[in-house]
């Protein structure tokens, strides 16, 4: 930063301008984070104790909920880039009308993540899907509760409602970036496909901004909720932990809700902890990220 | 451009728009269904070939029967109070964006010109702020809202939702506090204006879009977020996503019974509002996710 700052004596004022926000933070943040650890060790009589960790640890459950949100995330994260990337591809393409389907590709990113959900269930795009694949192409019926179908399907519910994003960063990147060059190629006559691979493509991989985008969509999908909270209606696994759609939040939310399990508070706020920790060390990536951004 | 014959020409056009219409029925399909059903119109007999029969040998005729009603948009109007549960909505998002954009701006401005110390430590809180599962902080959150009666009430929820927010609004508008020109910075410095000075009548106006943008998208984050707003509210200060969710399901003994009419006519609902602001905002919405850097390093 090579600004020139006359009255840098008087930034003493800023310094009580940032309170307001932390503030906020302490309620919404510190708080909770901290009442949440201490939680997790103690014990019923209000003692300090570990049992907590320890029942987590021995849980079989909370491993496959650690397995699950890997996939889930990973998954998920891989297929919205390669649909994002798809559609943007597309609306690079000059034909008439790229608005209107720049326009139509945003759709699913109003969708509010529980409505995916149920847009993708069994019961309603499958519904239609399966009679035509069963009656008109006479394929066999698929069994839509076994996890090798309902899994790629919450993969991919995910990665939909949120290809969109990355098509607008992608195409905002290409647009300030890597459109000269790409007019370049146009004259010597590349083709739009070798233009999109060997120029645009690694200009937006490349770019801070998507890589960014990348990785805060690995921590969001790694705490994903309502898609997996859906689909535990749709193939009956409302109460069981352990089951191949808890991601790790929604087997908090079963300790909490389910009546058998009776809101182990230690437990739930032990599972937190470790929740909290594996999106912290997928964070770290973010920081050394944005260090190399500038950002901070 | 090579001068392509007429005959190429059609048929990459032909391939492209081919292309398109797969991709766009990918995005658009499972709203489409989302829609229709909320008419109640079962499209399944045309997709399995069953409906159609002829009458008298030959003249084609659907006998799967497409009644298009709209009782189940009345339904959710009326019976399930979805007036109530946007108004509800509204205002929690109004009262939380308020609290982001008050306590952020000059957070953002500061993160993005002045030099001061902590700047990282603030990052890096933010940051914490975006990864912690909102599990973790709603349990803690839950039990003291319930103590100081703040449970099911607009205030505790919008408190909380600044936990989905706060990070997004600070971020967004000090990408677009970077992505004013230096030089107008610089010349107002210059000219003898402080600090403040050049936040306040500068550089505050110049980014007064990219605020309306910033609400806007955190409007439409809090519109469709669920599980703050599960856990802490109940029947006064529900909001539409969980109203979705929750309202139009019967509880029965031993499970759920969803009414996928209902739900899906819900769903359509609450996804025009969210869907007309995403339209309204998506030229911006890129730049403001570029943090700054889109244009600088060009």
């Amino acid at each position: 930063m090579n600004k020139v700052y006359r009255n840098s004596g008087s930034l003493v004022g800023w310094y009580l301008l940032l309170l307001p926000l932390l503030v906020v933070l302490a309620v919404v943040e510190f708080y909770p984070l901290l009442s949440g650890i201490n939680l997790s060790l103690t014990d019923a009589n209000g003692s300090f104790s570990t049992a907590n960790y320890a029942q987590m640890l021995s849980d079989p459950a909370f491993y496959t909920a650690i397995e699950v949100s890997l996939g889930y995330s990973i998954g998920s994260t891989i297929v919205c880039l390669i649909i994002g990337l798809t559609l943007t591809f597309l609306v690079t393409l000059k034909v008439r009308g790229r608005t209107v389907f720049e326009a139509l590709f945003i759709f699913p990113l109003a969708v509010s993540p529980i409505l995916a959900g149920v847009l993708w269930s069994p019961s309603s795009i499958w519904d239609d899907f399966f009679g035509f694949t069963h009656y008109i192409l006479h394929l066999p019926f698929i069994d839509e509760l076994s996890p090798v179908f309902f899994f790629p399907v919450m993969i991919v519910s995910e990665a939909w409602l949120w290809s969109p994003l990355i098509m607008l960063v992608a195409l905002s990147v290409i647009n300030s970036q890597a459109k000269q060059i790409s007019e370049a190629a146009e004259l010597h006559g590349a083709s739009d496909w070798k233009r999109f691979v060997m120029i645009s493509l690694p200009t937006v991989l490349r770019s801070p901004v998507m890589q960014f985008i990348i990785v805060l969509r690995l921590i969001d999908s790694l705490r994903a909720f309502e898609i997996p909270l859906a689909w535990s209606n749709w193939v009956g696994f409302q109460s069981f932990i352990g089951s191949p759609v808890d991601t790790l939040s929604l087997f908090l939310y079963k300790l909490i809700f389910v009546p058998l399990y009776h809101f182990p508070i230690g437990l739930v706020s032990a599972v937190g902890v470790a929740l909290l920790a594996v999106t912290l060390f997928v964070a770290l990536g973010l920081i050394r990220l944005l260090d190399r951004i500038g950002v901070r | 451009m090579a001068k392509k014959s007429r005959q190429s020409s059609f048929l990459r056009n032909l391939t492209v728009y081919g292309a398109l219409a797969v991709a766009t029925l990918f995005s658009v399909w499972p709203v489409t269904i989302m829609v229709e059903e909320g008419f109640d119109i079962d499209l399944s007999p045309i997709f399995s070939g069953k409906g159609m029969t002829t009458v008298a040998g030959f003249l084609p005729y659907y006998s799967g029967g497409i009644h298009p009603t709209i009782i189940h948009y009345l339904d959710a109007l009326s019976f399930n109070s979805f007036f109530r549960l946007m108004g509800n909505t509204l205002t929690i998002a109004a009262i939380s964006i308020t609290i982001a954009l008050i306590t952020g701006v000059v957070v953002a401005y500061a993160l993005a010109r002045v030099p001061i110390k902590g700047k990282s430590l603030i990052s890096y809180m933010l940051l914490a702020l975006r990864a912690v599962s909102p599990f973790v902080v709603v349990v803690p959150l839950y039990i003291v809202f319930t103590r100081a009666g703040l449970w099911d009430t607009y205030g505790g929820v919008a408190i909380a939702e600044e936990l989905l927010i706060l990070s997004v609004v600070v971020w967004m508008i000090r990408g677009f506090f970077s992505d004013i020109p230096n030089e107008i910075y610089d010349a107002a410095s210059i000219s003898g204006a402080s600090e403040w000075q050049i936040f306040r009548h500068v550089a505050f106006r110049m980014v007064i879009p990219g605020i309306v943008v910033t609400a806007l998208f955190a409007f439409v984050l809090i519109w469709n977020e669920f599980v703050i707003s599960d856990i802490l509210t109940g029947p006064v200060a529900k909001t539409v996503a969980v109203g979705v969710w929750t309202g139009l399901g019967e509880n029965t003994q031993t499970f759920k019974v969803i009414r996928f009419d209902d739900l899906n006519a819900a769903g359509t609902l609450a996804w025009i509002p969210a869907i007309a602001v995403m339209l309204l905002i998506r030229k911006y919405l890129a730049k403001g996710f570029s943090l700054g850097t889109a244009s600088k390093d060009a």
